[in-house]
């Protein structure tokens, strides 16, 4: 056989040719899949101090780079987390905490009982559940490295649910000399003890976050529930990326560049639950609850005859189904405390969950209205145009309040301009307001105590302003109550009397599914209002 | 001309005072309170009003107007209330992305827009003029976020043969950082093609009727030569303007595409800071979008005198 240059030439390219086009799949085989994963969160981690703010971004980012003494289970119950030995005294009054063994900070230095103490003292200043419990403190000593006390004045049932709170701001252990920041000032340094170390120096506020394995972590040796029980990493490298439109965030989903979509729209979730690969699953089953507030300050609404008018005419199916839309994903709810928590009672809730025919229900509220004495002046209603759910939910609620007599004049901004002029006190007239609508986390809401926006201690509660001594009694009770069952009891009582004073009125409870590739992730933890990054694997 | 140039950029310095006056205002008039978004939906009253005293903003609007003034003055833009990152660091951070979108758009417009213009004008009345204003049209009326979300569906989910979103900066290598660039150059300048193209056209079709292209044309002037040497350079003027005024416009278009695109540059960091009221972010970008327009309209100024020697500044 004869063999020309060419042929030489040809096989030498041909076997060039073939081996170029194949390597990269050979090597793609040969590869383990990268140790990362990409997620988009619902929105930006511009404050990086978790106490400071109680964005929930700002928590999310507590719960991946800080540890907590205790955390909640997947039954909400707490869990010791750093600490290791909990005693307590035998007139409940006195708890002694050990830290377990091995707990080290991101800089290398063993995390001490002093520690403990002042990032105890920083974040009760800013939590509600911290601020309840600490009202009864009266002393926090430092017995050794590793140790200290909480003394209270009087038994506490809720100290350890307070340590333990799944909810912003989260009560995250950092080294002392940070933890000496007055709580209304952002912390400078960053230096966590837990399972992720934050990359500050590819740090992107609006655009990337990284965290890496915290490779000196201890884990827990139980399994991993809740925020408790072993935080086991198995991702080296965990990044944020900040996309803000919705459309975008899906596309890059679909098109394998993330791996997780926190926050999809409803309307988005069809074409991804279409798209190969893509899981869509609920892990937050309290989802969120919405609620109108009444200004309890200004007429109408300091007349509860017109607050019931409101109670009446607002029909929470209708509102969900314009805000939420798929009813998979939303439930009609008679709970100030959440449905499906453990205090989700609906004792008192008749009128708001009322079977009755609509127009049924707006002549009892148009009747309700007359006996107030509501002489017809505009009603100042709070209009934020840039969150969907807002959006479509105040415009039912000003038309359901139309129906009934009201004279609704929508006061439309974005959500910026909303939280500002919901803090004016002053009358409507002068730029103040009497409805605003928001939606607070399932699992906060679903603590009398927790949750700020159930206080109704007048000028000093939360916007809207309700002062009823009797719902500020039952709160105390129920914290002070020892067990679910004596706690459930006061809640029935309390729901009941939210309910007939109209501390303010709630428009229904929907679940947030979040998108994520399936084929590569698995392991995530269902957990309220944080989306934790340990115990998650990439397999492929 | 040396003189003209000091004189003009001396005149950049009321066109700043009176920008940063007017953004300042604007921004703490409106309504919206940084203190209240840094607390959080579950803050009290008393939490938002001692975090608004950290942040100064319960001081008087003049006093921090002036302390805001005098630090600008000494290149000082601030902190953002909200990352504690200085304003020029942000900035830095997100220059790179902007200035490659622009750049890549400018391109991208200005290569297609003048070859259509020129043959729009050089086959005037033709199925091919009537096809490039009829492009022309639709890349004015469709919007960019159009134009992004088509172009991402074809080409990046159907063909995969680019990114969705996101930038890679050049030092990551050429075709990494082009590829990313390619879908948003185009969805930003389509409307920039269309303008351009528009303004060649009409101001080629003005040149070609001129006694000395005819004469060129009788000369045997080859119709290459002809149209770009003789008509283009002489039609150049309004081609240069409309170019000034579109790169200009482009600040406003960078935004919308950044955020289609998911590209981390200035245009995203002013629309994040204006939604959470980042008051020194907003002055900031303001104040620099403000200097780099008066340098660029200063530019094509400058620029006029070397395309038409006939102009002159004294």
């Amino acid at each position: 056989m004869k063999t020309s240059r060419r042929k030489v030439l040809s096989a030498g390219l041909a076997t060039a040719a073939l081996a170029g086009i194949g390597a990269p799949y050979i090597t793609r085989a040969q590869q383990k899949p990268p140790r990362q994963a990409r997620m988009v969160p619902q929105g930006d981690l511009n404050v990086l101090d978790p106490i400071w703010t109680t964005q929930n971004m700002a928590a999310y980012h507590g719960a991946m780079m800080y540890d907590t003494l205790f955390g909640i289970d997947a039954n909400f119950r707490p869990q010791p987390q750093m600490v290791g030995r909990t005693d307590i005294s035998t007139d409940r009054k006195t708890y002694t905490f050990e830290l377990r063994p091995g707990l080290k900070w991101h800089d290398g230095t063993a995390v001490t009982a002093r520690d403990c103490v002042a990032s105890l003292r920083r974040w009760q200043a800013k939590d509600g559940a911290g601020q309840h419990l600490f009202a009864r403190v009266t002393d926090t000593p430092v017995v050794d490295e590793k140790t200290f006390r909480i003394v209270l004045s009087e038994p506490y049932g809720l100290l350890l649910d307070a340590l333990a709170k799944t909810s912003t701001p989260l009560c995250v252990m950092m080294k002392a000399e940070i933890a000496a920041t007055d709580p209304n000032t952002q912390i400078t340094k960053h230096i966590g003890s837990g399972p992720f170390r934050f990359i500050e120096s590819e740090y992107r506020p609006g655009s990337r976050v990284v965290y890496e394995r915290n490779a000196d972590y201890v884990p827990r040796s139980e399994p991993a529930s809740g925020i408790a029980g072993g935080k086991r990493v198995l991702l080296d490298k965990v990044i944020w990326d900040i996309i803000p439109d919705a459309q975008t965030a899906a596309s890059a989903l679909m098109a394998g560049e993330v791996d997780f979509y926190e926050l999809p729209p409803i309307d988005i979730l069809p074409t991804l639950t279409a798209a190969p690969g893509i899981k869509v699953e609920v892990f937050n089953k309290l989802g969120s609850v919405g609620q109108v507030r009444l200004n309890h300050l200004h007429p109408p609404f300091n007349n509860l005859s017109a607050r019931k008018a409101a109670q009446l005419a607002i029909n929470q199916e209708d509102i969900q189904r314009a805000a939420v839309g798929n009813p998979a994903y939303y439930r009609t709810c008679g709970s100030h405390f959440a449905c499906d928590s453990a205090m989700g009672v609906e004792d008192g809730s008749e009128v708001l969950m009322m079977k009755a025919p609509m127009a049924q229900r707006q002549a009892r509220a148009r009747e309700l209205l007359k006996e107030s004495g509501y002489d017809g002046k505009p009603i100042v209603v709070l209009h934020a145009t840039n969150i969907h759910v807002m959006n479509q939910t105040v415009l039912v609620v000003a038309q359901q309040l139309r129906q009934v007599g009201f004279n609704v004049q929508l006061a439309s901004s974005d959500w910026g301009g909303v939280v500002t002029r919901r803090a004016n006190q002053n009358a409507p007239e002068q730029g103040g307001w009497n409805v605003f609508y928001t939606f607070s986390g399932g699992n906060s809401t679903a603590s009398p105590i927790s949750l700020f926006a159930h206080a109704a201690t007048g000028r000093k509660a939360w916007f809207g302003w309700p002062e009823n001594a009797s719902i500020e009694q039952m709160r105390t009770e129920w914290a002070l109550a020892s067990g679910l069952e004596a706690r459930r009891a006061v809640a029935q009582r309390l729901n009941k009397t939210m309910m007939d004073y109209v501390h303010d009125v709630k428009t229904g409870q929907w679940v947030q599914p979040h998108a994520y590739r399936g084929d590569r992730l698995r392991g995530f933890l269902p957990i309220p209002e944080n989306i934790p990054w340990w115990n998650v694997e990439r397999y492929a | 001309m040396l003189s003209y140039i000091a004189r003009r950029l001396l005149g950049v310095i009321p066109v700043m005072l009176v920008v940063g006056i007017f953004v300042f205002s604007l921004l703490h008039l409106a309504p919206g309170d940084p203190a209240a978004i840094i607390a959080g939906d579950n803050a009290t009253e008393a939490n938002v009003a001692r975090i608004r005293a950290s942040l100064g903003l319960d001081r008087p609007l003049l006093e921090q107007f002036g302390s805001w003034g005098w630090a600008t003055l000494r290149g000082d833009l601030g902190v953002s209330m909200f990352s504690n990152i200085a304003v020029t660091k942000l900035v830095e951070q997100r220059i790179g992305p902007t200035v490659s979108l622009a750049l890549t758009t400018m391109l991208v417009a200005i290569s297609v827009a003048i070859t259509l213009g020129i043959l729009a004008a050089w086959k005037a009345g033709s199925l091919l003029d009537r096809a490039v204003m009829a492009l022309a049209v639709t890349g004015f009326s469709v919007p960019v976020f159009v134009v992004g979300y088509i172009l991402v569906y074809f080409f990046a989910l159907q063909w995969h043969w680019l990114p969705v979103q996101g930038y890679v900066p050049l030092s990551e290598g050429l075709w990494p950082w082009l590829r990313h660039l390619v879908l948003p150059s185009i969805a930003l300048g389509m409307a920039y093609v269309a303008l351009i193209a528009r303004i060649t056209r009409a101001s080629m079709l003005e040149v070609l009727a001129e006694d000395y292209i005819r004469t060129a044309s009788a000369k045997g002037v080859a119709t290459l030569p002809m149209l770009l040497r003789h008509a283009l350079k002489n039609a150049a003027v309004p081609i240069v303007t409309v170019i000034g005024i579109g790169v200009a416009l482009l600040m406003s278009g960078v935004v919308i595409t950044e955020s289609v695109f998911n590209i981390p540059g200035v245009g995203r960091l002013v629309v994040d800071a204006i939604s959470r009221r980042d008051y020194p972010i907003i002055q900031g970008v303001m104040v620099i979008f403000a200097a780099v327009y008066v340098i660029i309209n200063l530019a094509i100024d400058i620029l006029y005198s070397f395309i038409d020697p006939r102009i002159r500044y004294s």
